[in-house]
This record gives C-alpha cells, sequence and structure tokens, in this order.
C-alpha cells in the first residue's frame, strides 16, 4: 500500500493547508504582493501575447492548415463587421470633410485640394486604425468569446487531449482569415469613406466629383505605411484576442471577462502599433 | 505503468492536492472514489498533463511528464482517452465528427474507415445513426455515452474514465461497465474510472484509490478496502454518515 494513514483523513481540513505555504504574512509582503500582482499580470499576458504570435507564425508556415475554416472564419470576419464598417466609416467621411470644408470656407474658400489632401490621409492613418479599432471591437470579442467558451466548457482540454496544439487548430486559422480580411475590410472603408467624403462635399459645398476624385498626392509612401499597419493590425487582433480566450478561466463569468480583455487588449496593440509603425514609416520617408 | 510520486496542487493558498502518490501496474485498472471536490478530476488533468502540478512527479508508460512541453506531452498523450466529466463535446462539430477527431488527429485510417469505426462505436452505445445530430441536441445521457465513443475510439493503452455512467439509467449504466469491461480485457488497457456508482466500479476495478480532500486514504485491492479500519472509508464504502 502507498501513502495511507489512516489518522490523516479526520480533521485534515483546516490547518493543514495554511502552515506549509504563508509562513510569516508581514505587510512589506502584502503590498508587494499587491503592486507585484498586476505587474506580474501585465507582463504575462505580454509574454504570452508574443509567444502565441511565435506559435500562430510557425504554425501558419509549418503543418496541415484547415482551409475550410480559414475560408469559414474569412466569412465570419467579413458578415460580423461590414455593416457596422460601412456605417461608422460613411459617417466619419462626412463628418471629416462636413467639419474640414466648414475651415477651407472660412479660410481660403479653395474647395480643390479637399479630395487630394483627404485621400492620403485616409489610407496612411484614418481607415487602417479605424478600420482595425471596429475590427478589434466587433471580430476580436466574437474570437475571444469562442475561444474561452471552449476553454471552460473544457473542449480545449478535448482538443489537447487528442495532441492538438490550441493555437495551430483554432488561432491559426482565424490569424490568416484576420491578416486578409482586415486587408480587404481597411481597403473597404477607404472607399466607403472616400466617396462619403466626396458626396458631402459635392452637396454641402459644391464641389464636383472629378475635383474630388484627386489620386494626385497620394505617395507610394503613404500606401506602403497604410498597407503595413494594416498587415500588423490583422496580425495583431485574432492573436491577442485569441489569447485572451485561450486564459479564460471559470465559467460564463470567465469568457465576459475574456471578450473584455479582447477587445482592450487588441485596442492598445493597434494603437500602440500604429505608433510604432507610423513613427518608422516617418523616419524613412520623411516630408509632409 | 502510471506512477504519482508526491503530487502537490495549490489552489491560492490553499492544497487541494496533498503529496498523493499511488502506482498503476500495466494492465491494472483503478477506481478512483472519493466526495465531491476532493480533487479527483484534478488529478486525471494532471496525469493527462493537462494541468501541471506545483510538487512532485507523474510517470506515464515510463515518461516523467510534468516538465514536458505541449508538444512533447502531445505523444504522450497519444496513449490516453479521456472522458470528461463534462462531456467537453466539441459544439462546433456534430457527433460523427466529434467521435472522429482522434482518429482524424492520429491520421493513421481514411475517412471511409473512419466513418465505419464511428457506426460501430455508435451501435455498441445504443445510440446507432446519429452521426449528423448536432451536439446541442443532445441529452445529457447521450452526451455522455457520445463522451464515452470519442474516448475510446482510438483504443489507447490508458483510458481515464471521469464519471462515465453519471446521468445514465441504470441499464445503461450497466451496459457501459460491461463495455468497459471488455475494453479493459481487449486491449490490456490501463485505466483509472472515477464514478460514485460502488457496484459498477466493483465489477471492472482491481485496484481502489480514495482521496479525501485532496489526501489519499485508501490504496488498495478490493479486498481490502471491503475490511478497511479506517472510519472514513468504510462510512464511504457503506453509504453511511454521521450525522443521524
Ligand atoms: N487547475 C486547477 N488548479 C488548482 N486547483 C484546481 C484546479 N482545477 C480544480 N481545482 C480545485 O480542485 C478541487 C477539486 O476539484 P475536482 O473537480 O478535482 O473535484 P472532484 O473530486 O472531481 O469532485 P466531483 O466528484 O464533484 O467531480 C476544487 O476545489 C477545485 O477548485
Ligand atoms: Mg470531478
Amino acid at each position: 500500500m502507498t501513502g495511507v494513514g489512516a489518522d490523516r483523513s479526520s480533521g485534515s481540513t483546516g490547518s493543514t493547508g495554511e502552515g506549509e505555504r504563508a509562513d510569516r504574512p508581514s505587510r512589506i509582503a502584502d503590498i508587494l504582493a499587491s503592486v507585484g500582482a498586476p505587474v506580474f499580470y501585465v507582463l504575462s499576458t505580454v509574454g504570452d501575447v508574443f509567444k502565441t504570435f511565435g506559435l500562430a507564425v510557425y504554425y501558419t508556415f509549418r503543418g496541415k492548415k484547415r482551409w475550410d475554416e480559414v475560408i469559414n472564419q474569412c466569412y465570419q470576419i467579413g458578415n460580423r463587421s461590414l455593416v457596422f464598417i460601412t456605417v461608422v466609416m460613411a459617417f466619419l467621411g462626412m463628418i471629416l470633410i462636413f467639419q474640414s470644408g466648414l475651415q477651407v470656407k472660412r479660410i481660403t474658400g479653395d474647395f480643390s485640394q479637399m479630395g487630394a489632401v483627404y485621400l492620403p490621409l485616409l489610407i496612411r492613418q484614418f481607415s487602417p486604425i479605424i478600420g482595425a479599432l471596429m475590427i478589434a471591437t466587433r471580430v476580436g470579442t466574437g474570437i475571444a468569446a469562442e475561444i474561452g467558451s471552449m476553454v471552460v466548457t473544457e473542449q480545449v482540454d478535448a482538443l489537447r487531449m487528442n495532441a492538438t496544439q490550441p493555437v495551430k487548430y483554432l488561432i491559426v486559422p482565424r490569424f490568416i482569415a484576420g491578416i486578409f480580411m482586415t486587408l480587404v475590410l481597411v481597403v473597404y472603408s477607404t472607399l466607403v469613406s472616400f466617396l462619403a467624403g466626396m458626396l458631402t462635399a459635392h452637396v454641402y459645398f459644391e464641389v464636383p466629383y472629378d475635383t474630388f476624385w484627386d489620386i494626385s498626392l497620394v505617395r507610394w509612401a503613404d500606401l506602403l505605411i497604410g498597407v503595413t499597419k494594416t498587415l500588423c493590425f490583422g496580425m495583431a487582433i485574432p492573436v491577442v484576442s485569441g489569447q485572451a480566450g485561450l486564459a479564460a478561466f471559470g465559467g460564463s463569468e470567465g469568457v465576459g471577462w475574456a471578450t473584455t480583455a479582447a477587445v482592450v487588449n487588441s485596442s492598445l496593440a493597434v494603437i500602440m502599433l500604429d505608433f510604432v509603425v507610423g513613427g518608422v514609416g516617418f523616419m524613412v520617408f520623411p516630408t509632409n | 505503468m502510471i506512477r504519482v510520486a508526491h503530487v502537490t496542487k495549490y489552489r491560492g493558498r490553499q492544497a487541494v492536492l496533498k503529496d498523493v502518490s499511488f502506482e498503476i501496474p500495466a494492465g491494472a485498472s483503478l477506481a478512483l472514489i472519493g466526495p465531491g471536490g476532493c480533487g479527483k478530476t484534478l488529478l486525471t488533468k494532471i496525469i493527462g498533463g493537462l494541468v501541471r502540478p506545483d510538487q512532485g512527479e507523474v510517470w506515464v508508460d515510463g515518461q516523467e511528464i510534468t516538465r514536458l512541453s505541449e508538444i512533447e506531452l502531445t505523444r504522450v498523450r497519444f496513449k490516453i482517452g479521456m472522458l470528461f466529466q463534462n462531456y467537453a463535446l466539441f459544439d462546433f462539430m456534430d457527433v460523427g465528427d466529434n467521435i472522429a477527431f482522434p482518429l482524424r488527429q492520429e491520421g493513421k485510417l481514411d475517412e471511409e474507415e473512419i466513418a465505419s469505426q464511428v457506426e460501430a462505436i455508435l451501435k455498441e452505445v445504443d445510440l446507432p445513426g446519429i452521426e449528423r445530430l448536432q451536439v446541442n441536441e443532445l441529452s445529457g445521457g447521450m452526451k455522455r455515452r457520445v463522451t464515452f465513443a470519442r474516448a475510446v475510439i482510438r483504443r489507447p493503452p490508458i483510458l481515464v474514465y471521469d464519471d462515465p455512467t453519471a446521468g445514465l439509467d441504470p441499464v445503461t449504466s450497466s451496459k457501459i461497465f460491461i463495455l468497459l469491461d471488455r475494453l479493459q480485457r481487449q486491449g490490456a488497457t490501463t485505466s483509472i474510472t472515477i464514478s460514485h456508482d460502488l457496484v459498477g466500479l466493483r465489477s471492472i476495478c482491481t485496484k481502489w484509490a480514495m482521496l479525501v480532500a485532496g489526501e489519499v486514504v485508501f490504496f488498495g485491492t478490493s479486498e481490502e478496502i471491503e475490511r478497511s479500519p479506517t472510519k472514513v472509508v468504510r462510512q464511504f464504502w457503506m453509504g453511511e454518515s454521521d450525522e443521524v
């Protein structure tokens, strides 16, 4: 017989647990713990995100892909965000052009450059970041909720017991679909916003369509920066949200936390990446 | 075959498994019993490498697994079939794909063979022809049997059943125990069965381990547990309680 001990069983509740671990709980230790815990949480989350990213990239190039799932995810992403993006980007286009139109009217009254200036701004800055933030809220929450509920219902454990890597099986299809669809949706966002701006300029300031439709100020650098940002966002959102889902624990409350973490963290990631890529872009391609 | 040595796991500051040690020889079937919340499920998860213990070692088929990476663990996990207490069925797949999943991941059989195996196992658990049903269309008892089918379809050398008959009617329960027994004999599997159905367990298990509040209070054979002098063990075995 191994590890028996008749007398240990009775009265084993209570005292045994404490003596072993928390020997001398001091004030300082408590304070350190309360400061340390959030710091540790942030650091370990960042670490997990990078680890997940590494694995996602690795499995994107290695091993069999679930292409049917990739296509399904593309459809899901498009389906979830198309209406949302259309509405938001159209309003954004209208508001930006209306407001700047009012200023132009007060100062120079020359509307000829409006579309030409607006387009590079859209390509380089507005549509990647606004589009990505919307995808983060709409798609990121979906990813975290799906994966999170799989974690708390032990489906992820069942995957692992069947020798399946959760990152490979669940995140990689969303990663590939995320990169592709973010690009598609950001291009679409640019178009919607530009057209909405064009219409607004025409209605309020009588700018002819062909005057507004002016691509002369768009540099290759703008396109490059815009596309680079978009690709980074497309990679970040599924990875950050997927990681939030995988980190879920507890019950449905845990899934709630995971979805919140997904939006917050992927929005943060998008903004930081925007700053970094924008900064590097500015250093490589100066002017303006 | 499976050796657990001094496994301890904390939840916060409280130890939920305390210095758990036992060994299951190859081909043996262990009944893991104990009151609710004593750490049975957690222990099986540690044996499957799903949860890492804070202390102690776990040997599965001659390999120490507590320090293996996820990728290294995949080779160990191919040897284990696990029936989860909470079903853990994939809700984005139908029943057939759920049961076929372990075979597809293993990648040894073609689709035709997989389909015929799925059909056969569904017949064995008395649910013929439900391959195309969705998981959320099943009753609790049906889910239990589908999880059972998924756990055993690959005929792995180690099987872990966490409450395989919970929520099943007596007839289906005894049928499941007969199936367990047959699998045990056919494949010379090593198994761990968690259940509160002591009668059913007695029909299939050769070794018994009892956990109370994360501690092993009994480990031994069927004869030994029947005669155990320990109060908690005897009470659990006879279904008695202190209160009147
Ligand atoms: N990953 C984990 N880390 C630490 N503690 C855990 C973990 N998972 C579960 N526990 C704790 O372990 C304890 C035992 O839970 P477990 O599910 O193993 O009980 P059980 O014996 O299976 O009960 P039941 O018979 O009701 O199924 C619980 O208090 C739970 O909070
Ligand atoms: Mg349990």
